[in-house]
C-alpha cells in the first residue's frame, strides 16, 4: 500500500511537470527587447507579498501636579427666593446621621486599631527579643562559668606539675650532692697521706731540736772553730814575724862587719836552713819568702 | 458611586497643617520636592503629612527608595524647632520598621543625629534618643552607634537628662555594650550606673541593672565592676520589690561573679539568702538568672555547704515549665553535689 501511495505521488508530480510544459506561455522576447510587467489601471499601486503594517501606541501621561480645587462659588443668577424650613420637614436627623456617623466612627476606630496593632507588634518583637536575650545571657553565663572552671583546673594542674618538677629537681640535686660528696671523700682520703708524705719529703716537718741544733749550734761551732784556727794561724804568723825580725836583726848585726861574709853567709844559710826546719812545717809558705829575701839580700850584699 | 469600603484618604483640607497629598504614586515624590522648597510653611506642612504616611511600611520603602533621607538629613539642622521636631519624629517612626532601620543605618543618619544630642528642645532630644534606641536593637545599628563614637556622649548625657530620656539612653547603651565596652569603660560608665541603681524610678533601676549585665559579660567589664564595688549594691538590690529590677540584678550578678574576686565579694555581701528566695518563687522572672548565679557561687566550698541544705529548692525548679530553667537547675544540682 505504501508503494502504491508513492507511485501515485510520482505520477502526480510527472503530470504537473508535463502540464507546465504543455501550457502555452508568452513567447520568448525577440532579441534586443524585453518583456516587462506593467499596470494598466488608473491608479498605480505597489504590489508586494508583505502586508504594510504600521505600529501605533498610546499611553496616559504622567500625573501632573494638579493644584488643589479652589472653592467653587458659582455666580449668582436668577431671582432671590426665600423659604423657611420647619424642623423635621426636610429629613429625619437620626436616620440621616447614621451613615455619616458610621464613616466617622469607622475611620476613627480603624485608625486606632492600626495604631494599637503597631504598638502590639512592637511589644511582641521586644518581648521576643527580651526572651531570647535572657536565654542567651544564661547560656553565656554558663559558658563563662565553665571557662572559668576550666581555667582554674588548668592552672591548678599547671601548678601541681611545676611543684612536682621542682620536687624531682631537688631530689636529683640532693642525690648528685651526696654522690659528689662520697666521691670527693674517697678521693681526698687518699690525698691526705700523700700530701703528708710529700711535705715530709720536702722537709716541712722537722724536729725542732734538730733544727735548732742545725741552725744555731753548728754555725756557732764553726765560728768557734774558725776563731781557734785563726788564732793558731795568728800564732804562727806571729812566730814567723818574730823569726823574721830576729833573722833580720842578726842579718844586720852580721852584715856590719864585712869580714868573712861568705863563710857567715853559708853559716847563716845553714842557720837559716836549720832554723827553718825547726819552725813547723806549716810555716813553709812563710819561710820560703824569708829565705828568698835572705838569698836576695846576700847576692846584694855580695855585689 | 458610594461604596461601603472606607477610603484610605481623609477628606481634603480636613487638617490645614498638613500638605495635600497627590494621587497614588505621585504623593511621595511631590512631598520630597516640597521638603526641599525654601518656604518654611511648605516644609512644615510636608513634614506633617509625611509623619502620617510613614506609619505604613510600603510608604517607608518607597520613601527610602526615593531618597527622602538626604532631604531629611539637611532638615535636621534647620533653625526652626518645629521642623527639627517633626523630622526627628518622622525618622523615629521610620525606625519602627525593619526596612526603615536598614535604610537609616545605610544612609549614615547616626552621625547626623549626633549633633542633635544637645538640642535645646526636649522633644527633639527624646526623638533622637528613641531613634538611637530603635536602631541599636539591630546588630548593625549597634555597630553604627559604636562607630560614630556616641557612647561617651551618651554616658555623659545619662547623668544630666530627663527620666524618660534616661530610660531610652539606658536601653541604647545596653544594646550597644553587648558588642564592645572599651569606650564605655573609658567614659566611666560603671560609676554612673552605680548611682542609677539607687534611682527612685523602677524602670531606670532595672534598665541600669541590664546595662551592668551587658558590661559584665565582657572580661574587662567584670574587672571594672569588681573594682568599683558594684556587687554589694547589686546584692542589696536583689531584695527590691519589683520583679524587673530583681531579674536585671540577678543577671548582672550572674556575669560579674564569674571571676574569683567577684565571687569572694559576693560571698562577703551575703548574696545567697536573697538568691534562694528568688529561686523559690515559682513565677519570678529572675529565676533563671538566680539559679545560674547560685551555680557560680556553688563552686566555692563554703557556699556549697550552705547550698547542700537547700537542694530541695532546686529539685522543685526541675518542674518549671521553661526548659532553660530545668536545665539550669540540673546543672546547679550537679555542681552542688560535686566532691573534689
Amino acid at each position: 500500500e505504501v508503494k502504491r501511495q508513492r507511485r501515485a505521488q510520482k505520477q502526480g508530480l510527472a503530470r504537473k511537470l508535463t502540464q507546465e510544459q504543455i501550457q502555452p506561455g508568452t513567447p520568448e522576447p525577440v532579441e534586443g527587447r524585453e518583456h516587462v510587467y506593467v499596470q494598466t489601471e488608473l491608479y498605480l499601486e505597489e504590489i508586494s507579498d508583505r502586508i504594510i503594517e504600521v505600529d501605533g501606541e498610546c499611553q496616559t501621561d504622567e500625573f501632573l501636579d494638579r493644584p488643589t480645587t479652589p472653592l467653587f462659588i458659582p455666580a449668582k443668577t436668577g431671582k432671590d427666593v426665600a423659604t423657611q424650613i420647619e424642623e423635621g420637614e426636610l429629613f429625619d436627623f437620626d436616620i440621616e446621621v447614621k451613615p455619616i456617623l458610621e464613616v466617622l466612627v469607622g475611620k476613627t476606630v480603624e485608625q486606632a486599631l492600626l495604631e494599637v496593632m503597631e504598638e502590639e507588634e512592637l511589644a511582641q518583637l521586644w518581648s521576643h527579643q527580651r526572651a531570647f536575650a535572657e536565654l542567651r545571657n544564661a547560656e553565656f553565663a554558663e559558658l563563662q562559668r565553665l571557662e572559668e572552671q576550666d581555667r582554674r583546673i588548668r592552672e591548678e594542674k599547671e601548678r601541681r606539675r611545676l611543684e612536682h618538677l621542682e620536687k624531682l629537681r631537688k631530689q636529683k640535686e640532693t642525690a648528685e650532692k651526696i654522690a659528689a660528696r662520697a666521691f670527693a671523700q674517697r678521693y681526698l682520703a687518699d690525698l691526705i697521706p700523700s700530701v703528708f708524705n710529700n711535705l715530709h719529703d720536702s722537709g716541712f716537718f722537722y724536729d725542732p731540736i734538730e733544727r735548732d741544733i742545725e741552725t744555731e749550734f753548728l754555725p756557732w761551732l764553726m765560728s768557734e772553730v774558725e776563731e781557734t784556727v785563726q788564732k793558731k794561724v795568728l800564732g804562727r804568723t806571729m812566730l814567723d814575724s818574730l823569726i823574721r825580725v830576729v833573722v833580720e836583726k842578726r842579718l844586720d848585726e852580721f852584715s856590719r862587719p864585712p869580714p868573712p861574709a861568705p863563710t857567715e853567709a853559708p853559716a847563716e844559710e845553714p842557720s837559716a836552713t836549720d832554723a827553718a826546719p825547726q819552725v813547723s812545717d806549716e810555716a813553709d809558705a812563710d819561710d820560703q819568702p824569708v829565705e828568698e829575701e835572705e838569698e836576695t839580700d846576700q847576692p846584694v850584699a855580695e855585689e | 458611586m458610594a461604596q461601603p469600603r472606607i477610603s484610605a484618604y481623609l477628606p481634603p483640607d480636613i487638617d490645614p497643617t498638613k500638605a495635600a497629598l497627590a494621587f497614588g504614586r505621585r504623593a511621595l515624590p511631590k512631598l520630597n520636592e516640597e521638603l526641599q522648597s525654601p518656604e518654611l510653611l511648605t516644609q512644615q506642612r510636608a513634614l506633617m503629612a509625611l509623619c502620617d504616611l510613614v506609619h505604613d511600611p510600603e510608604n517607608v520603602y518607597q520613601a527610602i527608595a526615593l531618597g527622602f533621607l538626604d532631604s531629611l538629613k539637611t532638615l535636621l539642622v534647620h533653625q526652626d524647632q518645629t521642623v527639627r521636631q517633626k523630622t526627628t519624629e518622622v525618622l523615629s517612626v521610620m525606625a519602627l520598621h525593619s526596612i526603615g532601620r536598614e535604610g537609616l543605618i545605610r544612609s549614615g543618619i547616626i552621625s547626623a543625629l549626633a549633633g542633635l544630642l544637645d538640642d535645646p528642645v526636649d522633644i527633639c532630644r527624646k526623638n533622637t534618643h528613641q531613634i538611637f534606641d530603635r536602631l541599636a536593637k539591630l546588630p548593625q545599628g549597634a555597630g553604627g552607634v559604636l562607630q560614630a563614637g556616641l557612647i561617651s556622649p551618651l554616658v555623659l548625657k545619662l547623668k544630666a537628662e530627663l527620666d524618660e530620656v534616661q530610660e531610652l539612653i539606658l536601653d541604647t547603651l545596653s544594646n550597644c555594650l553587648r558588642v564592645e565596652i572599651s569606650e564605655a569603660l573609658a567614659a566611666g560608665a560603671v560609676t554612673v550606673l552605680k548611682e542609677k541603681l539607687s534611682h527612685p524610678s523602677t524602670a531606670i533601676r532595672s534598665k541600669a541593672a541590664w546595662v551592668l549585665l551587658e558590661i559584665s559579660s565582657h572580661a574587662e567589664g567584670k574587672i571594672a565592676v569588681c573594682k568599683e564595688g558594684v556587687i554589694p549594691v547589686l546584692v542589696s538590690l536583689l531584695q527590691d520589690t519589683q520583679p524587673e529590677v530583681q531579674a536585671g540584678t540577678a543577671g548582672a550578678l550572674m556575669f560579674a561573679i564569674v571571676t574569683p574576686q567577684g565571687r569572694s565579694s559576693a560571698m562577703g555581701a551575703e548574696a545567697i539568702p536573697p538568691l534562694l528566695t528568688l529561686v523559690a518563687e515559682e513565677t519570678s522572672k529572675a529565676r533563671l538568672n538566680a539559679i545560674k548565679t547560685l551555680t557560680l557561687l556553688a563552686e566555692l566550698p563554703e557556699s556549697r555547704k550552705t547550698l547542700l541544705d537547700h537542694r530541695d529548692t532546686f529539685h522543685r525548679c526541675l518542674e518549671d515549665p521553661s526548659e532553660a530553667v530545668q536545665r539550669a537547675a540540673e546543672i546547679a544540682i550537679t555542681v552542688i553535689d560535686w566532691k573534689p
